[in-house]
């Protein structure tokens, strides 16, 4: 006999409720108070800072302010998204014990493997890309984080419906030039969408059900819906009463100065390279960058793929990374090396050292 | 030196096995804390570390410090009770300080314990330490360090 597990769909609130529902429900389970269970959730606009990260340095403050983008801080980590009805949420709460397995980043694969497959029931070729990422042909449709409390975990995904590209990077502190016509095409070409994807905007249940019946497989369970326990609707309110404050979500608070926007370019002989890096000076890690320019390189995934394997990385390790990186893969790129993407990152980042 | 499927779990130290914390006393009566090799192979390369406020009162098990890996959020918990005295700003500042010395220069904060007399007793040590970890590893179905 299957175990049978819990579905909630706490349905469309705002950015704070959501959030307080992340700490009562991995609470909960870690009381043994709650069944494993499968959350589906939506939120009202909102830019969704990772833990540790700082508003400051993260958001266009004045552009949320102005367009109604409430600001919150999440419980997992990984960076700021912006979160709107556009997108279905999918959580995961459980124990170690339903998981046998306590290595994070393997947890992170098999739960990622396993949504994938939900999102290709849909009929979309969805596979799991490290670290943390769901993509369609190299475009990217979720992202992920998790938390963990004792031997209880909640990880958490999203998945992207529709999506208002040029509204995600007016709300991230993107740069004005990222913002041109072009930037914002090339955004668009990293990211994926069920309605563009399909041809239509596939009806909120099915995407729920053909989720829920590949994490049912993946763990050998039944799903079964239920409500929110009296225990859990009591660490609810706690848990919102300091979540729904201007203390948590300013927890952090970082200069932007520390996390500069680098950028160069190098003309090789294969071609012109151009890259912008968010570097955290601070740990010394690329935040995120963007390879831009003018040369050849099949199959063109690999460019998003590569600044998937360099997001949120150790810069000192920039050039192991982009070896193994195109040590696993077969590329063509007329010339161009390995080696140049390295090079373009690094005069990126010799221009902080330089100032 | 206790080894336990590839990690080391110094046996001069006390553990709180269930938080996979170490905690030392020192010859001033406080705790210096930190995390076990074991956590930090289970975690991966650390990327942030946010310490509670220096001061704070805090409750065996309750959180002391919070971290950061692999996009994966976590707390670090006190292994006894007392005053929060001291963080460890260079393992805040650089946390991969954590993984590569876990139990020297990446201890993560220091407790005036109040009552250490009694809680130690929940703790683990010396002889006792590699059938311990060595249960933990089997339930949490770790290959190794």
């Amino acid at each position: 006999m299957k175990k049978t597990w819990r579905i909630l769909d706490t349905g469309l609130r705002r950015a704070a409720e959501n959030i307080a529902l992340n700490r009562a429900l991995l609470e909960a389970r870690q009381a043994q108070e709650a069944p494993p269970t499968l959350r589906f959730l939506r939120f009202t606009p909102a830019a969704l800072l990772g833990f540790h990260q700082s508003a400051e340095q993260e958001l266009n403050l004045d552009y949320c302010r102005a367009q109604g983008v409430t600001i919150q801080r999440r419980i997992t980590g990984g960076g700021a998204i912006y979160f709107d009805e556009t997108q279905l949420g999918w959580e995961l709460y459980l124990h170690r014990s339903d998981l046998a397995c306590a290595d994070m980043q393997a947890i992170s694969q098999r739960i990622c493997t396993a949504a994938a497959r939900g999102m290709q029931a849909l009929g979309v070729a969805a596979h799991y890309r490290p670290r943390n990422d769901i993509e369609v042909d190299g475009r990217k449709i979720s992202g992920s984080g998790g938390a963990f409390d004792g031997d209880a975990l909640l990880f958490q995904g999203t998945l992207l419906m529709q999506f208002d590209v040029e509204k995600m990077l007016r709300v991230l502190r993107i740069p004005a030039e990222k913002l041109s016509d072009k930037a914002i095409a090339s955004a668009r070409e990293r990211m994926a969408n069920l309605a563009d994807l399909l041809g239509y905007t596939p009806d909120l249940h099915m995407v729920q059900e053909k989720l829920s019946e590949a994490f049912a497989t993946e763990f050998g369970v039944a799903f079964a819906p239920g409500e929110l326990t009296a225990q859990e609707q009591a660490r609810f309110s706690t848990a919102l009463a300091e979540i729904d404050s201007e203390d948590w979500v300013h927890l952090m608070r970082r200069p932007v100065t520390d996390k500069p926007t680098l950028q160069a370019s190098i003309k090789f002989s294969a071609g012109l390279v151009q890259v912008s890096v968010i570097y955290d000076q601070a740990r010394n890690r690329i935040q995120q960058l963007w390879f831009s320019g003018d040369y050849f390189i099949s199959p063109r995934r690999t460019i998003a793929d590569l600044e998937a394997c360099l997001r949120d990385s150790d810069a000192q390790a920039l050039r192991r990374n982009v070896e193994v990186f195109f040590a696993q893969r077969s590329v063509d790129m007329l010339g161009l090396r390995a080696a140049d993407f390295c090079a373009v990152v690094e005069a990126a980042l010799a221009q902080e050292v330089a100032s | 030196m206790a080894i336990v499927r590839g990690c080391n779990l110094p046996d001069d130290l006390f553990y709180h096995v269930d938080s996979n914390v170490w905690a030392r006393l020192e010859a001033d009566g406080t705790i210096t804390v930190g995390m076990t090799s074991y956590a930090c192979s289970l975690a991966g390369q650390l990327v942030a570390a946010t310490p509670k406020k220096i001061g704070k009162d805090v409750e065996q098990k309750q959180t002391i410090c919070t971290v950061e890996s692999g996009k994966w959020v976590g707390p670090i918990k006190a292994p006894v009770s007392g005053k929060l005295i001291a963080i460890n700003e260079p393992a805040i500042d650089k946390p991969t300080l954590v993984n590569e010395d876990p139990y020297g220069h990446g201890w993560l904060a220091k407790i005036q314990p109040n009552r250490w007399d009694a809680e130690k007793a929940s703790l683990v040590t010396g002889a006792d330490i590699a059938a311990v970890f060595e249960a933990k590893m089997n339930a949490d179905g770790f290959g190794g360090c």
